[in-house]
């Protein structure tokens, strides 16, 4: 979708704040953010497309106010009440429901490390023939899905080159919409800098984007 | 995941514009700056203007590689070897290693007081 998550190349978003010393967490309720949407994946309820997804809807203007962890508590929430694992009125007054769902077993302190440290590949052992070779010249897709896609805006209809081809893996566009892994070759693929910025961009510069076969085409 | 190295010529710098995509396993979660709009927006875009701003200023003939990480594949910068290193050891060269070195935001520079060790 082209959201305001996709922001590549966009003005206007103020100065980089660098803070020194920076805590891992600022809040303790943002190490239970982290933690909650960490214990809630273990569910296997969606996969880590449809949560990224679950972020990027969240409506434009709210997106930019919040913080990190908003985003990450509100993304989570969608997806729960979506999956059935809580309502909306549970998460208003914090209390379970009578029979509201529960893991089994319930995920224990001891068994987090084991459990949340494999995570959930997304590569894939299967024989898909790769579209491209490492060299070959290629454009990225002018396409405008309204749903989930990892091809920026500011790539679209550019010219690259294949720089590397990592193997294969899930396609996340439609795999955050639950219609399939479609298994498919990821290149590292090489856009000069003028080729996507114009004749100010330095000349030797470039931008190296990770992209799946069904995002390019032959150029 | 990928290392990328620099040198004298070539400076890599990491960024995720979709959404904060950074290698965990290594480094930890990221810093707040690293999953800001202004970063994400402006790393493809401008990124001598964002390096000035963290205090890296780059020659014109170096060529900046910028690494959007859209897919599950991780990047990590190998930053150049500083002059006046050649007699540290593996354990003092990877103390002067910083974050910010490996995420390609800064360089690592040899200690002031020099030829200490």
């Amino acid at each position: 979708m082209n959201g305001v998550h996709d922001m590549g190349g966009m003005h206007g978003m103020g100065p980089i704040e660098h803070e020194k010393n920076e805590p891992v967490f600022h809040a303790p309720w943002e190490a239970r953010a982290y933690a909650l949407n960490r214990a809630m994946g273990a569910w296997g309820k969606w996969n880590i497309d449809a949560s990224r997804h679950a972020k990027e809807v969240i409506p434009a203007t709210e997106y930019l106010r919040m913080s990190y962890y908003e985003k990450w508590i509100t993304g989570l929430v969608e997806l729960m009440v979506e999956h059935g694992l809580v309502t909306r009125q549970e998460v208003a007054s914090g209390k379970p429901a009578t029979g509201a769902p529960k893991a089994t077993p319930a995920l224990t302190a001891d068994a987090v490390a084991r459990t949340l440290g494999v995570g959930a590949p997304t590569s894939r052992d299967v024989a898909v023939a790769p579209r491209f070779k490492v060299g070959q010249h290629v454009r990225a897709r002018n396409i405008h899905p309204a749903g989930h896609t990892r091809l920026p805006r500011y790539a679209r209809g550019k010219l690259g080159t294949i720089a590397r081809d990592h193997g294969v893996f899930v396609f996340p566009d439609t795999n955050a919409h639950f219609l399939g892994e479609k298994p498919q070759h990821v290149y590292s693929v090489r856009f000069a800098a003028r080729e996507l910025w114009g004749e100010k961009a330095g000349r030797r510069d470039a931008v190296y984007i990770d992209l799946w076969d069904d995002h390019l085409e032959q150029a | 995941m990928v290392v990328v190295e620099n040198g004298p010529k070539l400076h890599n710098i990491v960024v995720c514009t979709l959404c904060s995509c950074y290698p965990w396993p290594v480094l930890g979660l990221p810093p707040v700056w690293y999953k800001s709009a202004p970063y994400r927006s402006r790393a493809v875009i401008d990124p001598r203007g964002v390096l000035r701003e963290f205090g890296l200023e780059l020659a014109e003939d170096v060529e900046i590689r910028v690494w959007d990480s859209t897919a599950e594949v991780r990047y990590l910068v190998l930053p150049e070897r500083p002059a006046g290193t050649e007699k540290m050891s593996e354990e003092e060269l990877a103390a002067l290693v910083s974050r910010d070195a490996m995420v390609g935001v800064a360089k690592v520079t040899a200690p002031q007081t020099g030829g200490k060790a």
